[in-house]
């Protein structure tokens, strides 16, 4: 096709190069209510791709099909050309897919430390009988990744806060932890859910400020928000789901102006 | 940063060591010495006989292993077993059904080969019998949420009591496996032990001041069955201390720290590519395998085991000392253990101990007060449940953590004291240098406010020190300290209940 990116067009764009995801025409019905309806998008490595639409839009659930959390009907999910359709969570998260929750989760009794390394992957440490038949690995191991984790923290100017308990951070600051515990997975893709929901405004822009410098170092996003002034100003291009499906793709501002982006959102003609 | 620092060695600076425990740690070290001042006297006055007192000992010994293996599953990884009363009876009858002269299926073992113990042989048959349970278990639940595994377990446990119950040929039924040998029985030289060692006659006293009070202490022979018990003793010592050497390793390790997080957020543990059904059945077998060394040391110890030693409410008194001392905590789990015999014993003596009539007399108009009384006292052993059932509600509404929370962060030790990190490693001082997941001094956290505190700790340092290695100077000395007191008490003091510090 002819068409550059820099316009909008209908459905998904499916053309691009150097696809790190890829959904395949997913579906999922809930009973009667088909929540995926044969979407299919690609997400083009090193972009910052928004997802948006309205409530029931089928985004989050778009979200639990790609990560595994829920069985789809139909379709295929890809990371980097491996098929993820079928895996559990833990494994499509081995894949370099990691995922954040819409309401960020509070990990009780541990400190923010803590919870930050849970983030590491392929930690020998996490076998049972390595803990007794190589300590000084897991040792080597969790100086480094603890080491890696004060300096994310750091990075992400909450160095302040590793001590204190995980359960007594605010929603923002759960929302910063939370993506620098991501960073420690070193994902391909990350998949955002909703990362300024409930955050103050001075907080929203820090977190795109990380969020827009972690993607000049190389990192993949995949951010639904409802906050459009903050999606429009990160992620490009933009892709619309409406229904379950892929309504337009594009850049911010043509996605902007488009009457049937407002449609969807305002409840307009539709089908 | 916190007060905990450079902790006291309680050995060189008993004073100071003191003043850096939380309150909790205080009370708990008051009232173990307190139970340990009322056993003495018991002993000294005879009113608890030198070998039951070592029996008692065991019993101990056996509620902790079982709370420790609790606490691997419901603390550790929050999944919800009701089922510990069979995998202990798993342990107690896999042992028992080898070397009982009753066992209707061996008729009691002789030594293998002439030489080498049965009962060595039993270990491996319970807990292998527990294991392989666990997994069959765990296979269909763990994979779903974990009120399935508490309903399912809940379940296994009658099916277990019956099957024991009811299958004659293999288990004698409710008449039990009697002629059970002690642990060392058939053991070359250390068998013969108990007969060779000297028997000591204590010659009764009157001690007191004449004329005023005199009592008679004393009055008692320490012989053969006094050293079969004490020998018990030491055998569940080594069993505690063992089983304490290999949780401290496991949970404070990206191991233990993966099971804190399913524990929370089993969904967040998946999201972040952990195997949360492989980690969950670990835990839930290796809990399991704990709580059957509990039931084969319990078969060597009572040398009778029967069906009702799989009654429901020996789980709910594991629970309940988990629960008590903290989930998710070792010596949380000592101290439960502990005090669930405390009170299991406890009430039995008080009631003998108590006046049988109310030493003063009433007018006739209150004879209820006398006759609620004597019923009270008549029936003491029975308010044990009474208790157990106060002491839970006051725990859970004054201190649902438990007494002896948790309070370690999960990191790997020596990891933790060599990683150079800005701002100063909080762990340093939290953590002790020997090698391997050793024993650090505690954070601060003792609920709410310590939290915060040690938050504000953290910021001051950050603020204050800025540098690199702000809490370098500090961390040898408090390290050390800490395993001095560690390694004394984990070895000498774990039958005890762990009184002062891991």
């Amino acid at each position: 096709m002819s068409e550059t990116t820099q316009k909008l067009r209908d459905g998904p764009n499916l053309d691009k190069e150097n696809v790190v995801l890829e959904v395949d025409t997913l579906r999922k019905t809930f009973g009667g209510l088909v929540a995926t309806n044969d979407a299919s998008f690609q997400v083009e490595k090193g972009t910052i791709t928004g997802l948006i639409g309205p409530n029931g839009a089928g985004k989050s659930t778009l979200f639990n099909l790609i990560t595994g959390f829920y069985e789809e009907d139909s379709g295929r999910v890809t990371v980097n050309g491996v098929d993820v359709t079928d895996a559990e969570p833990h494994e499509v998260a081995e894949e370099g897919l990691i995922r954040t929750f819409q309401t960020p989760r509070k990990l009780e009794g541990m400190t923010v430390r803590e919870a930050m390394l849970v983030g590491a992957q392929d930690q020998i440490g996490e076998s049972f009988v390595s803990l007794f038949t190589r300590p000084g690995e897991v040792a080597e191991q969790e100086r480094k990744t603890l080491e890696d984790a004060h300096r994310i923290l750091e990075e992400f100017e909450i160095g302040h806060l590793a001590a204190q308990s995980a359960t007594d951070l605010s929603g923002g600051q759960m929302k910063l932890v939370e993506l620098a515990r991501a960073m420690l997975a070193e994902p391909e893709v990350l998949l955002l859910d909703e990362p300024v929901a409930g955050v103050n405004p001075t907080l929203a822009n820090k977190l795109r400020d990380q969020i827009a410098r972690l993607n000049e170092q190389g990192v993949t996003f995949c951010i639904i928000e409802h906050d459009m002034d903050f999606i429009m100003n990160l992620a490009d291009p933009i892709i619309v789901l409406d229904q379950g499906s892929v309504l337009v793709e594009g850049p911010p501002d043509a996605v902007r102006n488009d009457d049937r982006v407002i449609d969807a959102y305002l409840g307009g003609p539709g089908e | 940063m916190t007060e905990t620092d450079a902790r006291p060695s309680v050995t060189s600076d008993p004073r100071g060591y003191w003043a850096a425990l939380t309150g909790a740690e205080r009370g708990v070290a008051a009232f173990v010495a307190a139970m340990l001042v009322l056993l003495l006297w018991g002993l000294v006055s005879g009113g608890l006989g030198p070998t039951y007192f070592m029996y008692l000992v065991g019993l101990v010994g056996m509620y902790i292993l079982l709370s420790f293996g609790l606490n691997v599953q419901w603390g550790y990884a929050g999944l919800i077993n009701f089922s510990v009363a069979a995998f202990f009876g798993l342990g107690a009858y896999g042992t028992a059904l080898l070397t009982a002269t009753s066992s209707p299926l061996t008729g009691g073992m002789d030594p293998i080969l002439g030489f080498f113990p049965v009962p060595i042989v039993g270990i491996f048959v319970g807990l292998g019998l527990a294991a392989v349970l666990a997994v069959v278990i765990g296979i269909p639940t763990l994979r779903l949420r974990a009120d399935y595994l508490a309903i399912a377990s809940l379940g296994l446990a009658e099916v277990v009591r019956l099957v024991m119950l009811n299958q004659r040929d293999w288990t004698n039924g409710s008449a039990g496996l009697r002629g059970i040998p002690g642990f060392f029985d058939v053991w070359p030289v250390i068998g013969d032990l108990p007969q060779t060692l000297p028997e000591l006659r204590f010659q009764e006293l009157e001690v007191g001041l004449p004329g005023v009070w005199t009592t008679r202490i004393l009055g008692f022979t320490i012989g053969e069955s006094f050293w079969s018990q004490t020998m018990n003793v030491l055998l569940v010592t080594v069993f505690v201390a063992v089983t304490y050497l290999v949780l401290r390793r496991v949970h404070q390790s990206p191991w233990g720290r993966v099971l804190r997080t399913i524990r929370s957020d089993e969904d967040l543990a998946e999201a972040l590519g952990k195997d949360t059904y492989s980690l969950k059945m670990q835990s839930f077998v290796l809990g399991s395998v704990i709580m059957a060394l509990a039931g084969v040391f319990y078969a060597h110890l009572n040398l009778f085991v029967s069906p009702g030693d799989l009654n429901p409410i020996n789980t709910f008194y594991v629970w309940i000392a988990v629960i008590l001392g903290g989930s998710g905590s070792n010596r949380g789990a000592m101290f439960g253990g502990f005090v669930i015999i405390a009170i299991q014993e406890g009430t039995r003596f008080i009631g003998g101990a108590l006046p049988e009539s109310l030493p003063i007399d009433m007018p006739s108009f209150l004879g209820f007060v006398e006759s609620t009384y004597t019923t009270v006292v008549d029936n003491f052993a029975s308010t044990r449940l009474l208790a157990v059932g106060i002491i839970i509600i006051l725990v859970m509404r004054y201190r649902p953590e438990g007494v002896l929370p948790p309070q370690r962060e999960l990191i790997w030790p020596s990891a933790a004291r060599t990683a150079d990190v800005s701002g100063g490693v909080v762990t340093g001082s939290q953590v002790d240098d020997s090698p391997g997941p050793d024993d650090e001094g505690q954070r601060a956290h003792d609920g709410v406010e310590d939290t915060v505190h040690d938050a504000d700790d953290a910021t001051d340092d950050v603020e204050s020190t800025g540098g690199t290695d702000a809490a370098d100077g500090n961390q040898p000395d408090g390290g050390t300290d800490a395993t001095d007191g560690a390694d004394a008490n984990a070895g000498d003091d774990a039958t005890r209940g762990g009184d002062d510090d891991e």
